[in-house]
């Protein structure tokens, strides 16, 4: 076979070698993608995630979809222009949750015995299906980061609110009232998390009264809407392909 | 030649495979908490932990049991490290193998920061209930903002039982009991597997057409927009629509079920009570310290006045938790950790009753293998060469005076 001759001999041969290489590309997207993401994510939403006494109703609200919407940006800006692929934010969120599960199942539980439902990450999936939908719909980047940004951080204390609100029902312990979450973060020790360094209901949102958490979450998905853009910057350029010119 | 050098290369081969296996699996059991490592200043010259006492050493899965005693916040509070200022009563074991059922400084739940006043003494209980079996080094801490965790004395505690059979029954305010341990965890699952299969059948519904290799060439031929169809724009309507209609319905359900949800708790609790501690009638100046590096000992050459109206004796040098004992004067009845217990390791040149209004200069040893075992030795690579710690003089009454002292400490290396 000369270098100039086709791998493949026939138009079923041809299909089937590049659904292989539909499967193996596809793989191999999910763990990048998980890895890159969970580092990511682990750093800079850290404890946010990790403990339910820090899902809040302001500062959880606000930091998490805006950390959390870079990997989808980037991650779409290459499927999409690239293939016409309109699943990049959903396979990055699939690919952060299973990182973050397999890690709070066997670390957090299996090695360190911090009961799971203190321990669980949150949910992205709703903003990740309105984003990839807003950009198939709308074929822009503008219209995404706009519309699809401000999902993101909108949806984002709903969607998570039915998991959470059972741990949000007070209770009286030796003279004092806390949530179960709080109580949670008390009984089962963090000996290096001490509770100071605990960032929930700190701020100046008092105007609102309790209602607090839409306005966050409004203030989180404008935010988010910047990070969108300068995070589709990084997936073009990742996406780019360079050639050399020939001398 | 090249038999030997095969011969070489596999038993090579052979010894390294063995070295991996041996270090897969050679797990030993981290027994300790980093203690020993901590600069041995901080140790000395923040939290004094004293009076100690560990209600038990042994118990089964859901047993209590507490550790009690006080701890006086030094007044001379290195620079280097933050003044509590913001502190949270903690406990060092390693991970949730005891829940924590309760702690109190000064009868004062503290599930909280709180503010510390240098140079006061604080009465302290932590209510354990024993979750994971094993044996388990318990120590008392405190952290501090900006200053890390001070960790305080350790003790071994065996829990016997099965960690399935522990119970964490919580009332709440809305008047429903649960398990605190397993509470929530089947919504938790539940919600978290419709969202990801959701999100699976969303990419499912797109891999199951050509995805790369097609499309790209599709794409830089120009032929972008014909690989959306149609149906495929509908069939996103839906994934869209339904995923903010399921949001909304549940979160509606949600708050339908749980009608009263409160906010997380949070803030710094000020105003801690201080134990209230008569002033001590002894004084004592501290003339010069050097620790003889050789010896593993400290000695201290000490000005004691007694001022009071009965006759005193040294009887304890408690620093960093490591308590030196004259043995004629004072002895352990708390069952304090054997590794902290120097029994005869304080010695006094002269420790004959002080009388009251007499005063006396002594040389006071502190000798023990502790020094180097807890590196308290490394002061002398400190930052600030200082040592501190409490004295402890009694009468014949059985009254105990605390004194507490600080001064430059002065290597000796011969």
């Amino acid at each position: 076979m000369s270098a100039s001759q086709s791998a493949v001999r026939s138009r079923a041969e041809a299909v089937k070698v590049s659904r292989t290489f539909d499967w193996l590309i596809l793989f191999t997207l999910f763990f990048v993608i998980l890895g890159g993401y969970h580092v990511h994510f682990m750093l800079t939403g850290g404890d946010w995630d990790f403990w339910t006494d820090w899902k809040d109703r302001r500062l959880w609200v606000t930091v998490l979809p805006i950390v959390g919407i870079t990997f989808p940006a980037a991650v779409q800006s290459v499927l999409w222009w690239r293939y016409r692929l309109p699943f990049g934010a959903v396979v990055a969120v699939l690919g952060l949750l299973f990182g973050e599960w397999v890690n709070r199942y066997f670390n957090f539980w299996g090695w360190t015995y911090f009961p799971v439902n203190f321990v669980f990450p949150s949910n992205f999936m709703p903003g990740a299906i309105v984003l990839d939908v807003i950009l198939m719909l709308s074929n822009s980047m503008q219209l995404t980061a706009v519309l699809g940004g401000l999902g993101y951080g909108l949806l984002f204390y709903p969607g998570n609110w039915p998991i959470i609100a059972p741990l949000h029902v007070p209770v009286e312990y030796n003279g004092m009232m806390m949530t179960l979450a709080d109580l949670q973060g008390y009984h089962y020790v963090r000996t290096g998390t001490p509770e100071y360094i605990r960032m929930v209901e700190k701020g100046t949102l008092r105007t609102f009264g309790k209602d607090v958490a839409p306005v966050s979450a409004f203030f989180s998905g404008f935010v988010s809407i910047i990070i969108y853009f300068l995070w589709h910057f990084f997936g073009k350029w990742f996406g780019s392909t360079a050639f050399t010119q020939s001398t | 030649m090249k038999l030997i050098k095969d011969k070489v290369a596999k038993l090579s081969f052979v010894a390294l495979l063995v070295s991996v296996t041996a270090a897969m699996f050679y797990t030993p059991t981290a027994s300790a908490h980093g203690e020993k490592s901590q600069a041995a200043f901080m140790r000395m010259r923040t939290i004094h932990w004293f009076d100690l006492n560990w209600s038990k050493d042994e118990l089964t899965v859901n047993d209590t049991m507490t550790i009690s005693g006080k701890f006086h916040v030094f007044a001379g509070w290195p620079e280097t490290v933050d003044k509590p200022e913001i502190s949270f009563l903690n406990i060092g074991i390693p991970g949730p193998v005891f829940i924590r059922a309760g702690s109190w400084i000064g009868g004062q739940l503290v599930p909280r920061s709180v503010t510390l006043e240098l140079g006061e003494t604080y009465e302290f209980k932590v209510l354990l209930k024993a979750r994971r079996p094993g044996d388990w080094h318990v120590h008392t801490m405190m952290n501090v903002k900006g200053g890390g965790p001070i960790i305080g004395p350790g003790k071994w505690v065996t829990i016997s039982g099965s960690m399935a059979n522990f119970k964490n029954p919580i009332t709440t305010l809305t008047g429903e009991t649960i398990d605190l341990e397993t509470y929530n965890l089947s919504n938790t699952y539940f919600w978290h597997t419709f969202w990801y299969a959701l999100g699976i059948a969303w990419v499912a519904y797109w891999a199951r057409k050509p995805m790369f290799i097609p499309r790209i060439i599709a794409v830089d031929s120009g032929k972008a927009d014909s690989l959306i169809s149609a149906t495929d724009r509908k069939v996103a309507l839906a994934f869209a629509a339904g995923s903010i209609a399921i949001v909304a319905m549940s979160m509606s359900s949600t708050n339908e079920q749980y009608p009263v949800t409160t906010p997380l708790q949070a803030g710094l609790l000020r105003g801690m009570k201080p134990l209230e501690m008569p002033a001590p009638t002894v004084s004592v100046k501290v003339e010069d310290a050097t620790y003889r590096v050789p010896g593993r000992a400290m000695q201290m050459t000490l000005t004691v006045t007694n001022n009071g109206d009965a006759p005193i004796r040294l009887g304890e040098f408690n620093t960093a938790g490591v308590r030196f004992l004259d043995a004629a004067v004072s002895k352990d009845e708390s069952g304090y950790p054997d590794d902290l217990l120097a029994e005869e390791g304080l010695t006094v040149s002269d420790n004959s009753a002080l009388a009251p209004g007499q005063s006396r200069t002594i040389q006071v040893t502190a000798s023990d293998a502790a020094w180097e075992v807890y590196r308290l030795a490394d002061l002398i690579y400190d930052p600030d060469s200082r040592f501190a710690g409490l004295l402890f003089f009694y009468d014949d009454a059985g009254g105990r005076q605390m004194v507490m002292v600080d001064a430059p400490l002065i290597p000796s290396f011969i």
